[in-house]
């Protein structure tokens, strides 16, 4: 496959539109001429639902226009991070659970690619619905996007309402302390909070799959934090990375690292009742259990991926 | 629950003038009574009507004179008519309100109080979660002078109902209504050559359709419940998808330039929106409404999407 020179020809067009002044999808528009011709019908189309005409669950969550960006998705997974899922079986094939996994970057790339481990290897494939970082739901397109393809506002009730919906939730209990973290700290877990995230699964008795993902840690090495422009633009930090903000929007396109998605066997929280949920004691010990079982995952997977990029 | 004697206030609205001639047709109501400056929209039978103003003292005697046992507040402004000012608004809002609770303290005979007030008081936030319950008041700061107004209000009818036990407050807080016979800030968005936007946001829209906005009312003065109640439609519609189907372009504007074109056009005469409304335009707002469904046992019949099709279907778009 020829995949190469075509992302390259696409991404320079794309720079070139936007050097020019034109607005976002009017630069993907005219990049995707670069695109081979199912590419190119896929993002018209994509073009089209993001305007409107089109059905959508009371959540924004649009089925056809998940499986419309897929090929984007797909190309992401399987080229530019390679990525090998294990332990897909632990995500049960129907009804509530929530993943719970550790998280890097503002974007939520690592959630897309959950997903796509889902949809590519879950002999019954289903969309997850993740909750994203408040502040991606105040950027222009990224917010209108992000629901689309399954994402919510990173908020308790979100949570628990699509639980209760039996929906696979993802969520990511490290929070904003995940998304900041230095790049010499990667991998290494923050703390997972007040461990409201257990205390909702044991509200709505949904079993919790601890997740980690190694590689999403890597495509965007924070080198340095700059707090007065964050505060500028409202944001929770203001990243410095090779690229970024030096390419400009180029520069937040994701280093092409090697990545490994593990499943971990799930934890039931059915037998302990819904009154459980209040119980401190009980949620902080889950809670440790998780990030335990998580950060175990992260160091193994590490070594059995070997060299970071290649 | 015989021999109901019931008021409303507002009977001069659309839904204040419907809501008299359902609750004429009821059997066990045995009297209405409607307080409004205007008269009622459609002629009604037996309603006995008052002309007056809420925010006038005098309304206490009329109102204990006629010795109802329910009242129906629906004089909540949710948009400034043409003509009236903020100031305006904010008095029949607040002050109505405070009279009308006044009046009730001097009429012993009132066991129950139905409020038709608005889900504007949650705001519209980037960061809210998708549905609201009725106890995420307090969530995010006010920050429109109408929200504060609803946070008011029901301050004083939460007080009042603390006071008086034995009378029941439903707090009924309406998302915004939209059917054919509505006039209202959305139908006119929608109506407009062109319906601004905000540049790349589409936020969830949560509506009711006027049908099933009488019969909450309804089924809430039939089954008075303490508290606050939410009123919506099911389901959510992307405020694109709304502009699409009542067949109007988009006209998306960067978020910093919306407020001063959408301001310039005010002043050319064209529409212009309330600082609730915009926020609605920008971040939608959702409402959870299980309580209305399990507790006062109103289920709507319109999901959103529905209600909106419905407005489109029957013409209302050339209106």
């Amino acid at each position: 496959m020829n995949a190469g020179p075509q992302a390259i020809a696409f991404m320079r067009r794309l720079r070139e539109g936007l050097d020019s002044g034109l607005e976002l999808p009017d630069v993907l528009a005219s990049g995707a001429s670069a695109l081979p011709r199912e590419a190119r019908d896929t993002l018209d189309h994509v073009l089209r639902r993001l305007e409107g005409g089109h059905d959508d669950d009371e959540w924004g969550f649009d089925e056809d226009f998940a499986d419309l960006v897929e090929p984007f998705f797909g190309f992401l997974y399987d080229r530019w991070w390679r990525v090998q899922a294990e332990g897909v079986h632990h995500v049960p094939a129907h009804g509530r659970a929530l993943l719970a996994s550790n998280h890097a970057g503002i974007l939520p790339w690592d959630a897309t690619m959950i997903s796509m481990a889902l949809l590519r290897q879950h002999p019954l494939p289903r969309h997850p619905r993740f909750l994203v970082l408040n502040w991606a739901f105040d950027l222009p397109w990224v917010s209108a996007f992000i629901r689309k393809v399954g994402g919510v506002v990173a908020s308790p009730y979100n949570a628990l309402r699509l639980l209760e919906q039996d929906q696979l939730v993802a969520v990511f209990p490290e929070g904003v302390k995940g998304t900041g973290k230095p790049f010499g700290e990667r991998y290494r877990l923050q703390r997972f909070g007040r461990g409201g995230f257990v205390e909702i699964a044991l509200r709505a008795g949904a079993p919790i799959v601890p997740v980690a993902v190694v590689g999403s840690e890597e495509i965007y090495p924070k080198l340095a934090d700059v707090p007065p422009l964050a505060r500028l633009v409202g944001a929770p930090f203001f990243p410095v990375t090779p690229t970024f903000p030096w390419l400009g929007p180029l520069g937040t396109v994701p280093l092409p690292s090697k990545w490994r998605i593990e499943f971990c066997e799930p934890i039931e929280t059915d037998p302990y009742g819904a009154e459980a949920a209040s119980d401190r004691g009980l949620v902080l010990e889950l809670t440790e259990r998780v990030r335990d079982t998580v950060q175990q995952a992260l160091y193994a997977n590490l070594v059995r991926r070997g060299s970071t990029f290649v | 629950m015989a021999g109901r004697r019931v008021l409303i206030t507002g009977v001069g609205s659309y839904l204040g003038t419907l809501l008299a001639a359902r609750l004429e047709r009821e059997p066990e109501v045995e009297a209405v009574v409607g307080l409004d400056t205007r008269g009622p929209r459609a002629p009604l039978v037996r309603t006995q009507l008052i002309e007056a103003d809420i925010r006038d003292p005098a309304i206490a005697p009329l109102i204990a004179g006629a010795e109802v046992d329910t009242v129906v507040h629906n004089s909540i402004v949710r948009q400034p008519r043409p003509g009236m000012s903020a100031q305006a608004m904010h008095d029949i809002n607040v002050m109505g309100s405070l009279q009308l609770l006044a009046a009730c303290g001097q009429s012993p005979s009132i066991r129950a109080i139905v409020i038709r007030g608005s889900a504007g008081i949650y705001g519209a936030e980037p960061h809210a979660p998708q549905f609201f319950g009725e106890e995420m008041t307090r969530l995010f700061p006010m920050r429109t002078r109408f929200q504060r107004d609803v946070a008011e209000i029901e301050n004083y009818f939460e007080t009042y109902s603390r006071r008086h036990p034995q009378v029941s407050c439903t707090m009924l807080r309406y998302q915004p209504a939209i059917g054919p016979s509505l006039r209202t800030q959305l139908t006119r968005y929608l109506s407009q050559a062109a319906c601004p936007t905000y540049l790349g946001f589409d936020p969830r829209i949560q509506l009711v359709h006027e049908d099933d906005a009488l019969d909450a009312l309804v089924a809430a003065v039939r089954r008075p419940v303490r508290g606050a109640v939410n009123v919506a439609a099911h389901g959510t519609i992307g405020l694109a998808r709304m502009i699409r189907l009542a067949g109007r372009p988009l006209l998306p504007l960067a978020a910093p330039l919306f407020g001063p074109i959408t301001g310039a056009a005010r002043r050319l005469g064209l529409d212009s929106y309330s600082e609730d409304f915009r926020r609605l335009l920008h971040y939608g707002r959702g409402v959870d409404i299980g309580r209305l469904e399990r507790e006062v046992g109103h289920r709507p019949r319109y999901s959103t999407a529905e209600a909106v099709e419905d407005w489109v279907r029957r013409g209302a778009v050339a209106a």
